[in-house]
């Protein structure tokens, strides 16, 4: 039997759950549900499950995804209202399917980003992002765990696929953006970080970042 | 959620302490709802849902009609700090509203190093923090809990003190208050009315006078005031209210498991713990109700660890049958069962492989508190050189490599010979371990560590002295320097928080000052490493004109009117001042189960009988 994959949203305050702790609140929603999952092999089994993409701290999102395996006993299409009831407030499954893709054709993900400035700049904002996001390239600094500084210079320009949309309205700005989702990836937070760096005259009190679709790589919706 | 407190949420560590929405949190209808209830624990969330006194207060008040308890837990310094920049009040998780505006607020005091977070948490209620700058009925400060057995340090700051077990008092606190509320009631007429509610304490209508000396003159109840109270208690735990349905918190918290409790009270009546008198008499909870409770309880959270608690979980009566069934449940569904407290004498074999069957081989921890026989005689700690030994071996032979032993300096009647029996027990234990290791290459870890022993009220040390820092770290140093094996470490406590402990948990009615004086010079989170001071405090003595050490250091003799005198555990005085005679003596007194030793508790229960 193949395993199973749940397409799941992650809104409000399930926002603040880090990765970790998602894995361990799913594995309880799976007990409280009475549903079995499969274990890994090993001399210390645990239940298997697996996030393709763990989405960073206090973002959204209405398309994540985590792949398990049903053990017997319980069907998937009962599988979304049975854990419906056992889940934390803002973590609700959509879908439950057997299969997908392999977590390394996932290519792309769209995010909706709202910036809010400090005063009335959304439309300097939006001829700076469309600026910056024209530039043959953009190097920015990023924490790294490898590099022996703990940082490491990253031409962010290649990882964004498209800028889809960008509304300016008096000091907020709407962006739609679709980003390399890995190998490397781009975390929208880094492109702000750099933002914030080259346009110092363009102050953010704040942003909220939403997952609003995972692609693969012929920018076909992927499960 | 309010958009501000999103700001900020991007900008603090582990924003997901202070949003709630996990499962099993209580939402409830505003409209439907006379009494709001905000359940404070004044430290930080992962310590507050580790309390399981939390738990059950919450699920009993969410259980009344018309009664909305909520939670509230202390900010780490980032959050409060970006609280107070914006403006935002200390709020409630479940709704998101604004403290200050709720009937009731309750603290659950476990300990004393939590006083100035009480201060602070009203603070950022935009509450003051004294009770007579409080003149409206709402919202009322209520404080419960271990420590409130001496509520006088705390005294000006709370309306009522909520002595004992909290089930059925609380629900009584609530239905006066709704009377009170609907009727309009004054806060005075309130309190007076509390105050004859058995096991509330109203600090306000108790006056106190004090001698040139520092000592209390005399404690005088106002009018019709109850001269002595007393706390409650739950007298049968199969019928009182165990959590099954509770939070499942969506962040990693320090007990982050099923917690069952065997019983309350402990049989010992070890002569320095405080828990072992205040929790008396003895109260079992069935074994096949805990089977049952721990079942439900794993089904409904989805936890895979569960934990037996109480005092000492050994003497249960039914530990085997208990553990037997539980692990039959648990195994098949890889469910690890974990059994703290257990007492290096009656420590079998047969339980260890129980549990080894059931879990990982972590390490043991055993507590002989002192050195020497004729010390723990004299603490009444009835636990041999031999039993624990013996545990040794067992443990040695079956595979474990590491054993923690714990013990105080600084007992009463200590001396520098049982500071050295310290270090000849944990030798001792080296030398069982070199001749009973099953597997004598991968090592083994000694961990001894020291704590400075606190005196506490309403035990029979509670007019003792606690040895001064110098005097600690002397003996600190003695025992070092006879701990040489690279197998035994050796971890001191640092003394000066147990010297501010010793001071808050003796202190009188004055010691307020001092506290409101320390916390105003930022004192808060005294338990944790990264925010305690003790020169601020030292400092907020002095400008209070009041000397620690008079708390700490000092004897009181027997005629001397204790601070909590007023305040009663069901234990006779009389009890404990022959308990320190004994213990003087060097003689133990028999457990609960062996020979009543005549405390005063059995009067709590039903007929004048414990069950124990």
């Amino acid at each position: 039997m193949s395993d199973q994959r749940i397409l799941f949203v992650k809104e409000a305050t399930a926002k603040y759950i880090s990765h970790l702790d998602l894995m361990h609140t799913m594995e309880r929603a799976f007990l409280r549900a009475g549903i079995a999952i499969r274990h890994t092999a090993g001399f210390h089994p645990h239940p298997y499950v697996s996030i393709p993409l763990p989405l960073p701290l206090g973002f959204s999102s209405q398309c994540e995804i985590l792949e398990f395996g049903l053990v017997s006993g319980s069907t998937i299409q009962d599988l979304p209202e049975q854990m419906n009831q056992v889940l934390p407030l803002g973590i609700r499954i959509l879908d439950c399917y057997d299969g997908g893709l392999p977590f390394r054709k996932l290519a792309f993900v769209r995010y909706n980003i709202t910036i809010e400035f400090d005063g009335d700049l959304a439309l300097s904002g939006e001829k700076a992002f469309q600026d910056l996001t024209s530039r043959e390239s953009f190097i920015v600094e990023k924490r790294s765990k490898k590099a022996k500084s703990g940082f490491t210079q990253v031409d962010i320009i290649p990882l964004i696929q498209a800028v889809e949309s960008i509304a300016p309205k008096g000091d907020t700005l709407h962006l739609t953006l679709l980003l390399k989702a890995q190998n490397p990836g781009l975390n929208p937070e880094v492109l702000l970080q750099g933002f914030r760096k080259e346009y110092p005259m363009l102050p953010i009190l704040y942003s909220a970042y939403h997952r609003q679709e995972i692609l693969d790589e012929a920018l076909q919706i992927y499960r | 959620m309010d958009h501000t407190l999103e700001k900020i949420l991007t900008r603090v560590q582990k924003p997901g302490r202070y949003v709630g929405g996990e499962y099993n949190a209580v939402q409830k209808d505003k409209t439907k709802i006379d009494c709001r209830f905000a359940l404070c624990f004044p430290d930080t969330y992962e310590i507050g849902m580790s309390n399981f006194g939390m738990r059950i207060l919450y699920g009993v008040m969410n259980e009344m009609e018309g009664v909305w308890c909520e939670r509230v837990f202390a900010p780490w310094g980032d959050m409060e700090d970006e609280l107070r920049q914006t403006g935002l009040p200390l709020y409630a998780l479940e709704s998101g509203d604004p403290i200050a505006a709720f009937d009731l607020i309750g603290f659950s005091m476990g300990y004393e190093m939590a006083y100035t977070n009480v201060l602070n948490m009203l603070d950022l209620a935009g509450l003051p923090v004294r009770a007579d700058q409080r003149p409206d009925l709402t919202p009322l400060v209520v404080a419960g809990g271990t420590s409130m057995y001496n509520p006088e340090p705390l005294a000006p700051f709370v309306d009522i003190v909520s002595l004992g077990e909290g089930e059925d008092v609380t629900v009584e606190m609530i239905q006066l208050y709704r009377t009170a509320k609907a009727e309009g009631w004054s806060k005075d007429r309130f309190l007076h009315q509390a105050a004859q509610i058995p096991g509330l304490y109203v600090p306000s209508l108790y006056d106190i006078t004090y001698q040139d000396d520092g000592r209390i003159a005399a404690i005088t109840p106002r009018n019709g005031v109850p001269k002595t109270v007393t706390k409650r208690l739950v007298t049968d735990l199969d019928r009182s209210y165990y959590p099954v349905k509770t939070i499942v918190p969506s962040t990693e918290i320090t007990q982050d498991r099923v917690t069952l409790e065997l019983f309350r009270g402990c049989i010992r009546g070890c002569r320095f713990c405080q828990a072992g008198f205040v929790y008396r008499p003895v109260r079992n909870r069935s074994q096949e109700l805990l089977t049952q409770q721990g079942i439900q309880a794993c089904q409904d959270s989805g936890y895979q660890d569960m934990t037996l608690m109480s005092l000492s979980s050994s003497d249960y009566p039914d530990l085997l049958p208990l553990c037997d069934g539980l692990l039959d449940w648990c195994q098949p569904h890889k469910v690890n069962l974990a059994l703290p407290s257990l007492r290096a004498d009656n420590f079998s074999m047969n339980l260890m492989e129980k549990l080894q069957r059931g879990g990982r081989k972590s390490g043991l921890t055993f507590a002989p508190e002192a050195g020497s026989q004729r010390l723990r005689d004299a603490i009444n700690k009835n636990v041999t050189e031999e039993d624990l030994l013996n545990s040794c071996r067992t443990a040695f032979a079956g595979g474990w490599n590491s054993v923690k032993l714990y013990f105080m300096l600084g007992l009463p009647t200590e001396t520098d010979e049982d500071v050295l029996g310290i270090a000849d027990l944990a030798n001792k234990v080296y030398q069982v371990w070199r001749n009973s290791a099953s597997n004598r290459s991968r090592g083994v870890r000694i961990t001894v560590s020291t704590s400075c022993f606190v005196p506490k009220s309403h035990t029979p040390f509670q007019w003792e002295a606690q040895n001064t820092q110098e005097e600690y770290l002397r003996k600190v140093t003695l025992l070092r320097e006879n701990l040489r094996n690279r197998s035994i470490t050796y971890n001191w406590h640092d003394p000066e928080t147990s010297f501010l402990e010793a001071v808050l948990s003796r202190g009188d009615r004055r010691i307020a000052d001092v506290i409101e004086q320390a916390w105003q010079h930022g004192a808060k989170f005294d338990s944790w490493s990264e925010y305690f001071n003790l020169q601020t405090w030292l400092d907020a003595f002095q400008h209070c004109g009041l000397d620690p050490a008079f708390y700490a250091n000092r004897v009181r003799d027997k005629e001397e009117i204790l601070p909590w005198k007023t305040i009663s555990d069901g234990v006779k005085e009389s009890f404990l001042w022959k308990e320190r005679e004994t213990a003087y003596a060097g003689l133990i007194t028999p457990d609960c189960r062996v020979k009543c030793s005549g405390c005063g508790a059995n009067k709590l229960c039903q007929g004048g009988v414990c069950h124990v």
